[in-house]
């Protein structure tokens, strides 16, 4: 248990200095962890990623709390909270006390030109393997051709075409998923 | 000016409880809270340090939280601070997940959860959208994205090489264009 401990630390240091741009650029970092160590299933994982959209709170810390519970219990919870900002924290004070005034990051900016994009490649393929998962085919197992899963399908097109014009709005995709997989599963 | 360590806890452990849907949504609320009502900070301010805070490593929240504590009481004022916002999301999510796990197995539970897995992939669709529109729009943007897409499919490896990977790319890149950020 102790050796999770440690573990759970060390990735959420990393992801707390990585993960670039936002609550979203950590889940790659989490997906690679879950195939990495299996403390939880892509199920339970986009399970915690829904329930960090609805909960108060940035959703990189919600993503951090959750995680470390589900590995760890309260104390894993703590451990990754804490990791997370940890870092963070202390670059953030050294900065500051260097440099008084860091209005234009000019040199950061030219690294971010760069981080964005990758971010988004990484998210990207992130999205294309839950999308191949829940759709295409059952579990993890290439087969052609493809097992459809036509409820899976049906839900996906309901909700991407009208919240594709809409402002985004997490807990509204999240409800009206929610509300239409019990539908359709009655079917 | 003066504020107190509980004070700083407090309003920010406000602004936490009212985070909903990602980190952009602090600033309005410290301008309210801490510019308009505190005086903690100028307008000025909290626009550098919101700037700061997007090219500083972290979560952004959590950035323009530490500066601002930082700024109002030195670093007893950021861990206070840090503290205050970490902890509605600390306490929502052990609740939730506590609850979950005592209701997971019913099956019209698990049926709403089979369909927000679809809402999941949905965000997180939109999330690519909005940063594709924001970050991919050079030849050098470009092939940074589709190189790292495709190379993953080839050889899954750690987000972490990805990142320090593209960041030294992207040196590389302003030094011999010089320096522009749109190159």
């Amino acid at each position: 248990m102790v050796k999770v401990y440690f573990l759970l630390a060390y990735e959420f240091l990393k992801i707390g200095v990585f993960a670039l741009g936002g609550g979203y650029a950590a889940l790659p970092f989490l997906f690679y962890m879950q195939t990495k160590y299996d403390w939880f299933t892509v199920e339970e994982l986009t399970n915690m990623i829904a329930v960090s959209n609805i909960t108060p709170g940035p959703i990189g810390i919600n993503m951090a709390t959750y995680t470390g519970y589900t590995t760890a219990g309260i104390i894993g919870s703590i451990i990754a909270t804490t990791a997370i900002v940890f870092l963070p924290f202390i670059i953030t004070i050294i900065i500051i006390k260097l440099f008084n005034k860091f209005k234009s990051c000019s040199y950061v900016n030219d690294i971010f030109v760069g981080l964005r994009p990758a971010s988004c490649a990484l998210l990207t393929s992130i999205g294309i393997q839950l999308l191949f998962q829940s759709i295409f085919y059952d579990k993890i197992k290439w087969s052609l051709p493809f097992q459809i899963d036509y409820k899976a399908l049906l839900l996906f097109i309901i909700l991407i075409i009208p919240f594709s014009f809409m402002k985004k709005n997490p807990i509204l995709v999240i409800v009206a998923g929610a509300f239409g997989g019990i539908l359709i599963k009655m079917i | 000016m003066n504020a107190t360590l509980y004070e700083i806890f407090k309003i920010f452990f406000i602004i936490g409880i009212q985070l909903l849907g990602g980190g952009y949504v602090i600033v309005p609320l410290l301008q309210k809270y801490i510019v308009e009502d505190r005086k903690w900070l100028t307008e000025e301010e909290l626009i550098d340090y919101y700037a700061m805070s997007q090219c500083i490593p972290g979560i952004i929240a959590g950035n323009i939280a530490i500066l601002s504590g930082y700024k109002a009481r030195k670093i007893p004022g950021a861990i206070a601070a840090i503290t205050g916002i970490v902890m509605p999301s600390f306490f929502s999510i052990l609740l939730l997940a506590h609850v979950l796990m005592n209701i997971v197995d019913y099956p019209v539970i698990q049926n709403a959860f089979w369909g927000i897995r679809i809402s999941v992939i949905i965000l997180i669709l939109i999330t690519i959208k909005d940063m594709w529109k924001k970050s991919v729009n050079s030849k050098f943007t470009y092939f940074v994205f589709f190189f790292i897409l495709v190379s993953l499919f080839i050889l899954p490896v750690s987000p972490a090489i990805i990142i320090v990977f593209s960041a030294i790319l992207a040196l590389i890149h302003s030094k011999i264009t010089g320096g522009k950020t749109n190159g």
